[in-house]
């Protein structure tokens, strides 16, 4: 065996593939879907519709005004600061629940039933907690994201090879390095699945609950604006969200391939 | 087992007594008496599902033995001991660390300083022949090279109990042969308690110093083999008369079980 038999894999990631394969044909069908939209409202609609060539005319005055940046972020900031309560706390429980069969005899019913349940079902006794606040915002995120961590990586703890819980033990490794060494590292495929669900489910909650609970922020924004009759400028917001979630897709696909080269690898292979 | 060789050894690092071992109603293995010297390899054969890595996991303490005691350097076995390193024939390796951070893994949980991890590591990355796939991670690796880094971390926390369960089974031909000799030239440099556990005779009568015939359901050591084979063994030993009438003894031990279990799959 030589050192020539290995080949280094280049790996590949999602978002360069995205944005070079079929890149003419999205953004035909781009511009396709902004022409018919423009031609059917100037034809039909009333004037204060939104359509393309106002929303385009419109982005330099919203992006350069204070207020779309105030309210996006407090969007965001309640969205991040959400996910990452989710994250730290939905890890934690979910890897109890994967690990410790009493806790999973206990919670896993309910985990199943809540992350089936809509999290905007709750919004109006959140705010009955919380009051119209940022608070009952937050809560909404929460609760909207959390689920979603804690059943992925519940099952990805359920997952771990037994093969590495073996190495583990036949080295004396204690617990808590089983934990940190083991089944956290061999989980995080399951929680990265489980974030980008949880951050897509964590806009909803925060622009909802903006809606519901009139708290300043991208929802709320929309919602004036769509209600002043300013339907190009809550457009921009809505693009703004879009391009936010896109985004943090791609991020995440980045930051896997970066930090994590092995994952996608392992991936492909099964 | 004889008299004679039931008197304590006084070089037997590990000391395995009237061993059993039972799922439930299901008898693996009873009565299984076995010395291993301080600088011996000991090879387990039998035909599959007769116990042999069962056997080896109790010696880790991984399973609980249902009776009968096992210890090493008189120390009981009730769980893992420190000082005492597997080498897995599903290599074992976590895909998330660099073939560096596997070999470490040991050495860490042992307690090791990191800068003498930092100094360790490398020399045996080099005794393995993996130079230069320090920071590669397992899927970029053959088989045997995976495996040949499964050796190096065994080998890192410098055990004083070498336990390997089929380490070259998973791979291809060429492979296990070549590693089976770089086992051996690592093991004349340092030598060690050695039991290896595998399904080819052949490679029980080149690695082994004494090769145990594990037979008969539950399983039993049906016998003992001295391999009076020169040291160190290299490719030319194959060729030996004496490594072919060892092989084909050993065969011939095995055979009439092999013959009544296909007899009774046939059935």
């Amino acid at each position: 065996m030589s050192a020539s038999d290995l080949t280094l894999a280049e790996v590949r990631p999602a978002w360069r593939s995205w944005l070079g394969r079929d890149a003419a044909a999205r953004v035909v069908a781009g511009i396709a879907i902004l022409l018919v939209w423009e031609f059917t409202v100037r034809m039909w609609a009333p004037a204060f519709v939104a359509r393309p060539s106002r929303i385009i005319a419109m982005f330099p005055p919203v992006i350069l005004a204070p207020e779309l940046w105030q309210a996006a972020g407090a969007t965001f900031g309640a969205v991040l600061q959400g996910l990452v309560i989710a994250f730290l706390l939905g890890t934690l429980i979910g890897v109890a629940i994967g690990r410790l069969p009493l806790a999973e005899r206990f919670l896993q019913l309910y985990v199943n039933g809540l992350f089936a349940m809509p999290m905007v079902a709750i919004l109006p006794l959140l705010t009955l907690y919380f009051g119209y606040t940022g608070d009952a915002r937050l809560a909404t995120v929460v609760f909207a994201a959390i689920f979603a961590i804690i059943v992925n990586v519940s099952d990805g703890a359920r997952a771990v090879p037994p093969e590495y819980i073996e190495v583990s033990r036949a080295f004396r490794g204690s617990a808590w390095s089983r934990l940190f060494d083991v089944i956290l590292p061999s989980s995080v495929p399951y929680l990265l699945a489980g974030l980008k669900l949880a951050a897509g489910r964590a806009l909803i909650g925060a622009v909802i609950a903006e809606f519901y609970a009139s708290v300043p922020g991208l929802g709320f924004y929309i919602l004036y604006n769509t209600r002043s009759f300013k339907h190009n400028e809550a457009f921009v917001a809505v693009m703004l969200l879009a391009v936010v979630g896109v985004l943090f897709e791609l991020l995440l696909a980045r930051g896997t391939a970066r930090f994590l080269p092995w994952y996608r690898r392992d991936e492909a292979r099964d | 087992m004889s008299t004679a060789e039931r008197a304590l050894r006084a070089d037997a690092r590990i000391r395995i007594r009237e061993l059993g071992k039972h799922y439930g109603p299901l008898e693996v293995f009873r009565d299984v008496n076995l010395e291993v010297g301080d600088r011996e390899i000991v090879s387990i054969v039998g035909p599959s599902g007769c116990g042999k890595t069962t056997l080896l996991r109790c010696i880790d303490g991984l399973i609980p033995a249902s009776s009968g005691t096992i210890e090493i350097e008189g120390e009981k076995v009730t769980s893992p001991l420190p000082g005492i390193a597997m080498v897995f024939q599903h290599f074992g390796l976590f895909p998330w660390k660099t073939v560096f951070a596997n070999i470490a893994y040991g050495l860490k949980l042992a307690g090791v300083p990191k800068a003498e991890i930092d100094a360790r590591v490398p020399r045996f990355i080099k005794l393995v022949g993996l130079n230069g796939f320090e920071h590669a991670y397992p899927y970029q690796l053959s088989g045997g090279m995976q495996q040949r880094c499964g050796l190096a971390r065994a080998l890192a926390i410098e055990p004083r109990v070498l336990l390997m369960d089929e380490p070259f089974a998973a791979v291809d031909a060429q492979t296990r042969e070549i590693l089976q000799f770089e086992l051996l030239r690592i093991w004349q440099l340092r030598p060690t308690s050695m039991v290896f556990v595998t399904h080819s005779i052949e490679e029980a009568v080149l690695m082994g110093h004494r090769v145990v015939v594990l037979k008969g359901r539950p399983a039993g050591v049906f016998e003992t083999i001295a391999v009076d084979l020169p040291h160190p063994r290299t490719r030319a030993t194959l060729s030996y008369p004496r490594f072919s009438a060892l092989r084909e003894h050993v065969w011939t031990t095995l055979m009439d079980e092999a013959r009544a279990a296909e007899l009774l799959l046939q059935r």
